[in-house]
């Protein structure tokens, strides 16, 4: 009897290691790099994790997915650290009326399988956009198309005609990407389109390898690049189980630390540490529809005394944040306004504008360390102004849903994108009945300002940046005036990395993350 | 015997059929939909889907329709060895779960073999020296083992030796774009990457089977036949290993089998702290961004595991312990 066992288990182990063959013979497509092996060539590894097939319409929302798809697709516009930079549009012209765009494109700019890049490119892949919306989908305002018609002048001039004149449209088209028309015109279902053409761009990384369960990229830099020279030859993103682990033991070139291990390699001339722009941040959004005693300004005044942002960006951030801005746009941002009021933690000024009134509310949550640790201390400094708060905490996706359907009090959430275009402020704080805007973007339930929409409405279509810029520092103040909802800190991290392995990192003028920039690997000064 | 069979056969199906209805309710019923990302986590960025862009997509996979017409065409689809295409990751569920199961299923079954095998020799030992320094000793070691979480003593693992030592590679299932020259030295770089999750997984489970096999031998033990054996002057590793362990082994066997689904939840843990590129870490994401199709999918093979498991554990029990029929 014993031997039957015995059979079994060897027959097990067997089964066992003829899987993890299979598992190797699965991996076993690989590339061989052999350029010039005069010179060594420049191998950046990063983080890796699955983010998707990088094109522009399977890789994840989630995630940096969409800046692996960026290394590969071109764009007409580039966002270079000042602002948007001329890429595959070498000039550009806009008629008075704002409503027609005529781009001159770069000339010898080749796809990744050796095609040429024209003008027909770029109007098939506008007009296959409106038809196949790409994940990150730039050409639509308030989830419409805003896209009139796309005429191919010559190989290298499109005219652009646009439904209104708005001031963000620039933008948005210069951001959207280039596909090529040969490859994609065949595809009618692009989500399911993950063959090797359909990562052939323009741009400066040829992705050579992709390793979905393992989470792994490989791209490799592309010779006949029509622009500035790629300083990286490989650029590689890796599994990682601990990023600091991997850094230290040099796996990886470039990570993200806490402030708890900065001192390790502040001061260090082997690292260079930089800390990230305040693009990434936490708010708390007040719904006015299921408690109206939120409409009443006094008291939404009160929560921002009683709440001490110094404290959290302290014991919270540990430092590596800064302070939200009452006007919502922190303090990175191009068009920040430094003079808008700044509610200094005050209890007796909160308690003064309660006048002895005791309220309850609900606080939802999500479940990160970092939002407990907070609704704690809001919980503790609002107690103190007369204010009782109930936290509740749930996983992200269930406090997702809640916002989206307006089930909560209040509620407190983390995202990026505050260094976005200032219309952001629009869809964050003004109340358009007709919009379909994406769901995070109704407003703050309940709350409407007619000088806030009025200004919102402004900024929108004003095609003169000064008078753009002019009308958006009014609106922080009135915002910060206002105070429907209370930025609470935008988080500024620090990264580390060894400059003399690679130096290149740069950030885009809008986003926190010098990895995602496309610049940070080529030759530009 | 044929009758019996019917029924363990209807008993299965049943259960089977149970499962892949709560698998296909249980993920639509949480909060969330699969659309929508209005935060992220720290640092991290997210791209927020319009209305427009959410409708598209609902009609495109499906889900704007009512849920009993989706439970209809799961079913069908089920039938026809469909599980669907994940709507998250972009690809057929099939493809995702198979590339991951190797990787998974192995370091499963080669840390439930490792734990049993351990747990039993040195269960037996300490059932012989029952109260003696050695049982003492060893009771009072796999005690506090198993009741450390799985996530704890990974961590340890690969701060120590990993980190620290550099014995082992920090993260993954396979050097990353690695070339080798021959199949010995990939099969070996898969073996030096699967060791510390292994060993971390068997850990869990050591001080399960410890126990067991310890409380099994001392019971046995104590039975006329090993006096017997122990009087005809029988040396103590062919007393323990030969006449009681055959004895003691019953409910082990069982043991191994019924707590594969234990282990398989032991590595989903064990997968994050090491990025092992398996069905566990897959299963935490797509729990996380409510991939329905690919939560279905990833359940309904666990279900036919541990359902298996199941099975072979009733027939190998009827074989081993002639008093079952």
């Amino acid at each position: 009897m014993f031997w039957r066992i015995k059979n079994i288990i060897i027959a097990i182990v067997l089964a066992g290691l003829m899987l993890t063959e299979i598992a190797g013979c699965s991996n076993s497509e690989r590339t061989v790099n052999k350029d010039n092996e005069s010179s060594k060539p420049v191998v950046i590894s990063l983080e890796g994790g699955d983010w998707g097939y990088p094109t522009p319409f399977s890789h994840y929302s989630r995630g940096p997915g969409v800046f692996k798809m960026t290394l590969i697709f071109d764009s007409l516009l580039e966002r270079g650290e000042k602002g948007y930079i001329p890429w595959l549009a070498e000039k550009w012209d806009i008629s008075k009326d704002g409503l027609e765009y005529t781009f001159t494109l770069k000339e010898n700019v080749k796809w990744h399988d050796g095609e040429p890049m024209t003008a027909e490119d770029v109007k098939f892949s506008f007009e296959y956009f409106a038809k196949h919306p790409p994940v990150s989908n730039d050409l639509t305002v308030d989830g419409k198309s805003f896209i009139k018609s796309v005429e191919v002048v010559d190989a290298k001039t499109v005219h652009i005609k646009v439904e209104k004149p708005l001031a963000i449209i620039l933008g948005k088209i210069g951001n959207a990407r280039i596909i090529p028309k040969h490859i994609w015109e065949k595809v009618d279902d692009p989500r399911k389109f993950n063959t090797p053409e359909a990562v052939i761009g323009t741009g400066p990384f040829v992705l050579k390898d992709y390793r979905k369960e393992q989470g792994a990229y490989k791209y490799e830099a592309f010779k006949d690049f029509w622009g500035p020279k790629p300083k990286v030859d490989i650029l590689q993103f890796i599994p990682v189980s601990d990023s600091v682990l991997a850094f230290d033991k040099g796996e990886i070139d470039i990570t993200g630390i806490t402030p708890d291990i900065l001192s390790k390699y502040e001061g260090n001339r082997e690292y260079k540490v930089m800390k990230n722009p305040a693009f990434w941040g936490y708010r708390l959004i007040f719904n006015m529809e299921k408690r109206a005693e939120l409409k009443d300004k006094e008291i939404r005044k009160a929560f921002a005394y009683a709440i001490d942002k110094n404290e959290l960006v302290e014991k919270v951030a540990r430092k590596a944040a800064v302070p939200g801005s009452a006007g919502y746009l922190p303090v990175d941002h191009i068009w920040y306004n430094k003079g808008v009021k700044n509610y200094q933690f005050n209890i007796d000024k909160a308690k003064a504008l309660l006048k002895g009134r005791k309220m309850s509310f609900n606080l939802l949550i999500g479940n990160s360390n970092a939002e407990i640790r907070i609704a704690e201390l809001l919980k503790i400094s609002l107690a103190k102004a007369g204010i009782e708060i109930n936290v509740k905490s749930v996983d992200m996706k269930t406090r997702d849903a809640a916002v989206k359907k307006g089930n909560y009090e209040i509620v407190l959430t983390g995202h990026g994108g505050w260094g976005n275009d200032a219309d952001l402020l629009r869809t964050m704080y003004a109340k358009e009945k007709t919009s379909n805007q994406s769901p995070s973007a109704d407003g703050i339930p309940g709350y409407s300002n007619e000088q806030i929409n009025e200004l919102c409405k402004l900024q929108l279509i004003e095609m003169d940046p000064a008078k753009r810029k002019d009308i958006i520092f009014k609106l922080q103040e009135l915002i910060a005036e206002e105070i429907p909802q209370i930025p609470l800190y935008n988080t500024t991290g620090y990264i580390v990395y060894r400059p003399y392995k690679y130096d290149g990192w740069k950030y885009m003028f809008d986003h926190h993350e010098v990895t995602h920039n496309k610049l940070s690997y080529l030759d530009v000064k | 015997m044929g009758k019996g069979l019917l029924k363990k056969a209807s008993e299965y199906l049943i259960t089977f059929f149970i499962i892949i209805t709560l698998n296909f309710f249980i993920p639509r019923l949480m909060p969330g939909d699969p659309f929508t990302f209005l935060s992220s986590e720290e640092g991290q960025i997210t791209v927020t889907y319009t209305e427009e862009q959410i409708d598209k997509y609902k009609a495109y996979y499906g889900l704007d329709k009512p849920l009993f017409v989706q439970y209809a065409s799961y079913i069908t689809n089920l039938f026809k060895g469909n599980l669907g295409y994940s709507i998250y990751y972009n690809d057929s569920v099939v493809r995702i779960i198979g590339k991951r199961i190797p990787w998974t299923v192995s370091i499963v079954i080669i840390s439930i073999i490792l734990s049993c095998l351990v747990g039993t020799i040195l269960g037996s030992w300490s059932a012989w020296h029952r109260n003696g320094i050695p049982d003492k000793v060893i009771y009072a070691v796999m005690i506090p083992i198993s009741e450390i979480p799985s996530f704890l003593i990974g961590i340890l693992f690969l701060f120590i030796l990993a980190a620290k030592q550099g014995i082992f590679p920090l993260s993954g299932g396979i050097s990353t774009f690695a070339e080798y020259n021959n199949p010995a030295e990939k099969a070996v770089d898969i073996i030096h990457h699967a060791v510390l999750p292994v060993l971390t997984l068997s850990m869990t489970r050591l001080g399960e089977f410890y126990l067991l096999s310890r409380n099994s031998m001392v019971s046995v033990l104590s039975k006329d036949y090993i006096r017997t054996a122990k009087a005809k002057g029988l040396n103590k590793v062919r007393i323990i290993f030969r006449h009681a362990l055959k004895n003691a082994m019953l409910p082990i066997v069982t043991r191994v089998f019924l707590s594969l689904g234990a282990i398989f939840g032991g590595a989903i843990l064990v997968e994050n702290v090491f990025s092992y590129p398996g069905l566990g870490r897959l299963m935490r994401e797509a729990v996380m961004v409510r991939d329905y199709v690919l939560i279905q999918g990833i359940f309904i093979f666990m279900a036919v595991m541990v359902l298996t498991m199941n099975l072979l554990a009733d027939i190998l029990y009827v074989k081993l312990d002639p008093r079952v029929s």
